[in-house]
């Protein structure tokens, strides 16, 4: 590979990374000039409604359609019948050990798998009246019983959800390092604990949707649609549709939220996008807010059981982890995607090489389960709470398990049982820091004494070591289908004009300004004179989109790259203008060309402009052999896996009457690596520890035993508001990793694996005056009065 | 369809709009009046991201059929953005990180615009406690909070000088 390698990138001080500067993108959005999906004006655009099934599971015996039809403005109603003709079926079938092979067409015409399921579309001129007529769609169902939960999926004679399977059983995998038989032998004491998060959902404000654009002169399809990756959706949309992928454009306009719920592309929109494409008429389609409860993508309600096999000082010297999962009624990404990562980082900062996982995934007629910010969640929850298990149980103090277990500096690199190393990661740095921050001693002496006073307080303390950017080495150690490289490309244009792209797309994870200024640094110019252009395929190279916490070292990273590769090419190109043989005491910085003389740095009087200039509009003086232009393509595919670390320290008060559950106190020390933008990376931790801390109290997606939904608008499904909030004490520990660009390490959903943690840690160091603990979430009152009935 | 010709008045301009007498004011101000900052997140009331003044008071424009606030004074953020530049409570915004996504923003605005009217030097608890009506899925809260606290000193400032 020519250009800069990854590994020489890092420095000292940088002029631009680094500076908290305030977003680009606000200009437009807090004038209420952003353009969100159901902002674009698209004259003549038919409005598409779904019929959804009433039933979890339920065989489809007929449709009538007729008066539908005959409804004032509709112009087609369609049901699988006619689009899965027009359509591709989804194969999920990747040669992965242990994996159903599965098949989903476009709409179903058999029979319905869950509460929300798409079965018919109507196409009006008006979405008023779209509606209208949906509701005189008929659907003949005979009713199936449901399974509605993991047990009851994988119990003797369960109803299969996916009648080609053997079983309701979609996806076993086995993993074991290391001889946990003759640990166990060895064993003081082997610990059982056991973990659960509920159903969720990622929840962003803007719903979902599309507009479908098919332009029969050209045979090409515009698809607007808010994605987190618009290359591969283009992928997928092309492949689905029938396509070649040139005659479909994918145009991701700003983006209202995601979490990890807009990466793939839905059967509402590739229903759309065909509709469109026969009709030769624009469609849009926005889906309303109980659709998007019901029949988005869910998320987490997964369970894991460990077994930890420890010595008299609580050292863990074998660890067995059961994890299960509920996936809901359709695979819309392998099934064991999600459960194998868990599997892969579960040892997390800890000296374990015995170490054995079994992953079993079953479906259910629940709405299909995928990614959520930080789908591995649960693992920091389990090691941590695993340890604390062992403190319980051995008496010992749970931050003295923690130090007697953890990954020492000397240990690095740490190759865990898995095979995923550990390098450039400071836990026991900053769980150090956390114990004097939070003032621990202090607080176990307060905590004594206001036990006696009947004042239950706790504290909860999670190590998390965050799997942020997947390297393509990484997905195929974990038997995962994917690649993990992104692609960025920086030009100037003749003018000095400055313009750069990465196949990423943002969806409020504020893209457009850290990535000014990673080009701005690489360039030697100011990040306001980079425009950051994101999200439309045409324009954008193919890059895997933002998944994971990829943003800043695949995105970030590779743009600075890009920037660094020109700006070696207007150097060579200032050298030639100045009459030097080399550019090596030449440097840009500030948009001007400075020359290194006499020990100082000193203006030659050229600048961006003149080298762009000559680039374009005059190549004859330009190095020999130099082709004309300034335009830059990069693509890099990170290492296996990069991690940063943090450790979130929780003091919680416990209401044992109502069981109500106060946040006291929140610190997080955190290293996340070099920093593009601190305003940024501190926005992203707050947010992502509230996530985190709504999945632990409040939010849960109930179906009850027939598989209904019962959480179809915001006053069922409650996620933190600003009064549940915490003030968040955050203590940066940066340290630089070495393999990628500028020692980036990015960061954005450890703040929900650490909060999961924390905060459940925290509940059951209060609640262990009452001898019980609680092993699955959310903590409502409900719950905690249920453990604290049992001790009376 | 029985479309009904009225007359709203929307950040003090008087608007013709032709629409059914179900037709969401929220719907209205983005598709007949192509006001798209009015953001739409719930359509029952929950998320307060469509949140409107009406006569001066924060509503919800998705609970409200446009033909009932004929001879209302409706303001939406577009008419809280100064022509130039932005106004003190978007500025505090900006420069304490108050958005990520931004599709909840326009609602916080114009609840704090009318919020700071009435209460010009608030704790950080009446902010929580009226922010608990707009919900922020990005943010977790503490930087909108830094933010309106902010935008309450300098807009103090304004008024004493």
């Amino acid at each position: 590979m020519s250009g800069v390698k990854p590994e020489d990138t890092a420095r000292d001080g940088f002029d631009q990374i680094g500076k908290p500067v305030p977003r680009k993108e606000d200009a437009r959005l807090l004038r209420g000039k952003g353009t969100y999906l159901d902002d674009i004006e698209v004259p003549g655009a038919l409005h598409a409604c779904f019929v959804r099934s009433p039933y979890a599971h339920a065989r489809i015996t007929g449709f009538d359609l007729d008066e539908a039809k005959a409804a004032p403005g509709v112009v087609a109603v369609v049901t699988g019948h006619e689009v899965n003709d027009w359509t591709n079926a989804l194969k999920m079938a990747p040669p992965i050990e242990g994996l159903q092979p599965t098949e989903m067409t476009t709409l179903p015409v058999d029979k319905a798998r869950f509460h929300g399921d798409p079965v018919a579309c109507v196409v009006a001129t008006d979405r008023y009246l779209a509606e209208d007529a949906a509701e005189l769609v008929y659907v003949e169902y005979d009713l199936l019983d449901a399974v509605t939960s993991y047990d009851a999926a994988l119990a003797d004679g369960a109803p299969l959800v996916d009648e080609t399977l053997p079983s309701n059983l979609v996806s076993h995998q086995k993993f074991e390092a290391g001889d946990i038989a003759r640990r166990k032998a060895e064993a003081y004491r082997v610990v059982e604990a056991a973990f659960a998060m509920q159903r969720m959902t990622h929840l962003p404000i803007e719903t979902r949707g599309c507009i479908a654009l098919w332009d029969d002169g050209r045979a090409h399809l515009t698809m607007h649609i808010g994605s987190q990756a618009p290359h591969p959706m283009r992928s997928m949309l092309a492949g689905r549709l029938r396509l070649a992928e040139h005659q479909v454009t994918v145009a991701s306009p700003d983006v209202g939220g995601a979490f990890g719920q807009k990466i793939i592309v839905y059967r509402e929109e590739i229903t759309v996008a065909a509709l469109a494409c026969r009709l030769k008429r624009p469609v849009r389609w926005r889906e309303d807010r109980l659709e998007n409860l019901s029949a988005s993508l869910q998320a987490r309600e997964n369970a894991v059981k460990t077994l930890a096999a420890v010595a008299r000082d609580g050292r863990i010297l074998s660890l067995e982890a059961e994890i299960t999962e509920d996936f809901g009624a359709y695979c819309f990404y392998p099934a064991n995607y999600l459960a194998r990562v868990i599997g892969m980082i579960l040892t997390g900062p800890y000296r374990i090489q015995d170490y054995a996982f079994e992953v079993k995934i079953a479906l259910t007629n629940k709405c299909g389960a995928g990614p959520m910010r930080a789908p591995m969640a649960i693992t920091s929850l389990v090691m941590d709470g695993t340890l604390d298990a062992v403190a319980r149980e051995l008496d010992i103090d749970p931050a003295e398990v923690r130090r007697v277990n953890m990954v020492r500096p000397s240990d690095l690199p740490y190759v865990m049982p898995t095979g995923e190393k550990l390098e450039d990661v400071t836990p026991s740095e900053c769980f150090e820091r956390g114990l004097e921050e939070i003032g621990y001693a202090a607080f176990r002496d307060a905590q004594e004494a206001d036990r006696d006073n009947g004042i239950y307080r706790g504290l909860g303390m999670c190590n998390v070591i965050e799997s942020t950017t997947y390297g393509s080495a990484f997905y195929k150690a974990a038997g995962i289908p994917g690649s993990g490289h992104e692609a960025a490309w920086v030009k100037i244009e003749p003018s000095g004009a400055i313009r750069a792209s990465a196949g990423l797309m943002g969806t409020g994870q504020s893209y457009e300004t850290p990535y000014a200024q990673a080009v701005a640094e690489g360039l030697g110019v100011d990040p306001a004179q980079v425009d950051v252009v994101l999200g439309n395929t045409d324009i954008s190279p193919y890059g895997m989109g933002a998944r994971g916490s990829r943003g800043a070292t695949a995105g970030g990273g590779t743009l600075f790259l890009a920037a660094l590769d020109l700006k070696a090419k207007m150097l060579d190109i200032a050298a030639a203008l100045l009459g030097l043989n080399s550019p090596s005491e030449l440097e840009l910085r500030g948009g001007q060309v400075l020359r290194h003389v006499g020990g100082a740095w000193s203006e030659t009087g050229l600048g961006l402009g003149d080298i762009a200039r000559t680039a374009y509009m005059d190549p004859l003086k330009l190095p020999e052999g130099m082709e004309p232009g300034l335009e830059m393509h990069r693509a890099w595919d990170p290492p296996q896996m990069t991690y940063s670390n943090s450790t979130h320290f929780c003091a919680v008060t416990l209401d044992a009457a109502t069981g109500r559950v106060d946040i006291d106190r929140y610190l997080i020390v955190e290293d996340c690596g070099t920093v593009l933008n601190p305003l940024v990376v501190e926005g992203q931790q707050q947010g992502a520890t509230v996530m985190g801390i709504g999945g632990v109290l409040f939010e849960h997606m109930v179906y009850d035993e027939s598989g209904q939904n019962l959480c179809g608008t915001l006053a069922d499904y409650m996620i933190p508001t600003a009064c549940e909030a915490p003030e968040i004490e955050i203590v940066s520990q940066n340290t630089p990793n070495r393999r990628t660009p500028a020692g980036i390490k990015g960061m954005a959903e450890g703040g929900i694996m650490g909060a999961i943690g924390a905060v459940n840690n925290a509940v059951n160091d209060a609640l262990r005056p009452f001898g019980v603990v609680a092993e699955r979430q959310p903590l409502s009152p409900d719950y905690i009065r249920s453990l604290l009935r049992v001790t009376g | 369809m029985n479309r009904i010709a009225f007359t709203l008045t929307v950040n003090a301009m008087a608007c013709e709009v032709v629409a059914e007498p179900r037709k969401l004011l929220s719907d209205v101000l983005r598709e007949d009046l192509r006001l798209t900052g009015t953001h739409v997140g719930c359509e029952h009331g929950v998320c307060g991201a469509c949140t409107v003044l009406v006569d001066g008071a924060p509503a919800r424009a998705c609970l409200i059929f446009a033909i009932q606030m004929q001879c209302r004074e409706i303001t939406t953020v577009e008419g809280l953005t100064p022509a130039e530049g932005l106004s003190p409570l978007q500025q505090a915004l900006h420069e304490e990180h108050g958005l990520q996504c931004g599709y909840c923003t326009p609602g916080i605005i114009t609840t704090f615009e009318a919020f700071l009217r009435e209460n010009p030097k608030p704790t950080d608890d009446e902010i929580r406690e009226v922010l608990s009506g707009n919900l922020c899925r990005c943010t977790g809260y503490a930087n909108i909070v830094r933010a309106i606290r902010k935008a309450a000193q300098i807009m103090r400032k304004g008024t004493a000088a």
